[in-house]
């Protein structure tokens, strides 16, 4: 083999100017010691590279994205909770809703609790925190019966979004995949507020049946979109 | 936000190599929380223009180094020879070719860190030799020489040597 080690290496690694790399190439037809040194070579590679793969795969935790995403912070002050009181009553524009799911979060089951389910960004309401976490990870056919998010149904919207429907104590809704968040495109009062349970859960299924593009996700479809992050197929 | 927009969509390879480097999922994060927060507070180090994934890459590296040294264990500085003798030593000698077959990790492991983070950068990240001595700040012929070592090392645990 008149080829050194390292230059084999960077043959591998793509190091090589075209002449160099082409030369190897021919000279590795008629020389199996180096066909095999490369192959070796390759083989670590590809090894490497398909034990690595998955990570970059996952859904990145929503505390790495917090970093970068400017949140509305939550304030439960007293004027804040006036406002939202208003904007209830006003109509529907993104900021009121964001407003008076502050004021739910924060009038909900668990006020002690870190209000920070959902956020803004880029002018949208998305989730975060924890609802962002079961919209990530959580799979409708396989939640613990204790969930503090149920996910209902998964299904394509007719832009070919990943949406999930959920409800919580104080939040139900349908969240979309949209530039690696999951936006809040419908958004009722939860079952908190017992009175209008039955009614919020007609509600969403009409809303759900309303945006579908086709069927519902099956358990492997789910399983399959979630660990692919939610993008688009 | 421009800036802000390009990290989260770095996000995904810089968890992958900061895995690679802390091996623990969540120490890798948190490297990867503390990379997001030096990255925020130097931001105007970073030149436009530049290529932001070597900038960032090279934060999370010598953050990582620098915990490895604040936790006081082996490895940050030995030099390459010493760290190939500490591997002959308590690695391959007692470990017979092969052994490790399929256990990248535990190959990974047995690097000295000089080494993984070379492989990383050129095997799984794509590196170029000119972007990893960029990046790690090093001569390319370091990085040629660790990658080289680090390379036989592997083959030989997992099994690739012919």
């Amino acid at each position: 083999m008149s080829f050194d080690p390292a230059t084999v290496a960077a043959f591998v690694d793509g190091e090589l100017d075209d002449l160099t790399a082409r030369r190897i190439e021919r000279e590795a037809e008629g020389d199996p010691a180096l066909a095999a040194e490369i192959a070796r070579h390759r083989a670590l590679k590809a090894k490497l590279a398909a034990h690595y793969a998955p990570v970059a795969e996952e859904p990145v935790p929503e505390r790495l994205r917090a970093l970068l995403t400017p949140d509305v912070a939550v304030d439960t002050s007293l004027a804040t909770r006036r406002e939202a009181k208003r904007a209830r009553f006003a109509p529907i524009h993104w900021g009121a809703i964001a407003a008076s799911l502050v004021l739910g979060l924060a009038l909900g089951l668990r006020p002690w609790a870190p209000a920070a389910s959902i956020a803004e960004a880029n002018g949208a309401v998305v989730a975060a925190g924890p609802l962002a976490d079961a919209l990530d990870t959580q799979l409708a056919s396989n939640q613990p019966p204790d969930a503090a998010v149920r996910i209902g149904l998964s299904f394509e919207d007719k832009a070919g979004r990943y949406c999930r429907s959920f409800e919580s104590a104080s939040l139900d809704g349908i969240g979309c995949r949209d530039n690696g968040r999951w936006r809040l495109e419908r958004t009722m009062r939860g079952q908190a507020g017992t009175d209008y349970r039955q009614a919020s859960s007609g509600e969403l299924a009409a809303a759900t049946a309303a945006m579908m593009g086709g069927d519902p996700l099956d358990a492997a479809a789910e399983r399959q979109a979630r660990d692919k992050g939610w993008a688009r197929r | 936000m421009r800036f802000e927009e390009e990290l989260v969509e770095l996000l995904p390879r810089l968890r992958r190599f900061a895995r690679g480097l802390a091996r623990d999922a969540s120490d890798a994060d948190d490297l990867c929380q503390a990379a997001i927060e030096r990255a925020l507070k130097s931001q105007g180090q970073w030149q436009q223009g530049t290529r932001l994934d070597s900038w960032m890459y090279r934060i999370t590296r010598n953050l990582w180094i620098d915990e490895r040294r604040a936790s006081g264990r082996r490895g940050v500085h030995a030099s390459i020879d010493e760290s190939v003798t500490q591997i002959a030593g308590d690695g391959i000698a007692e470990v017979e070719a092969g052994t490790l077959r399929g256990d990248v990790d535990g190959a990974m492991a047995r690097l000295p860190d000089e080494q993984r983070e070379v492989v990383m950068l050129v095997l799984v990240e794509g590196y170029a030799y000119r972007e990893a001595a960029d990046i790690l700040e090093v001569p390319i012929g370091t990085v040629t020489s660790r990658l080289a070592r680090g390379r036989e090392t592997l083959m030989h645990l997992l099994g690739e040597a012919a």
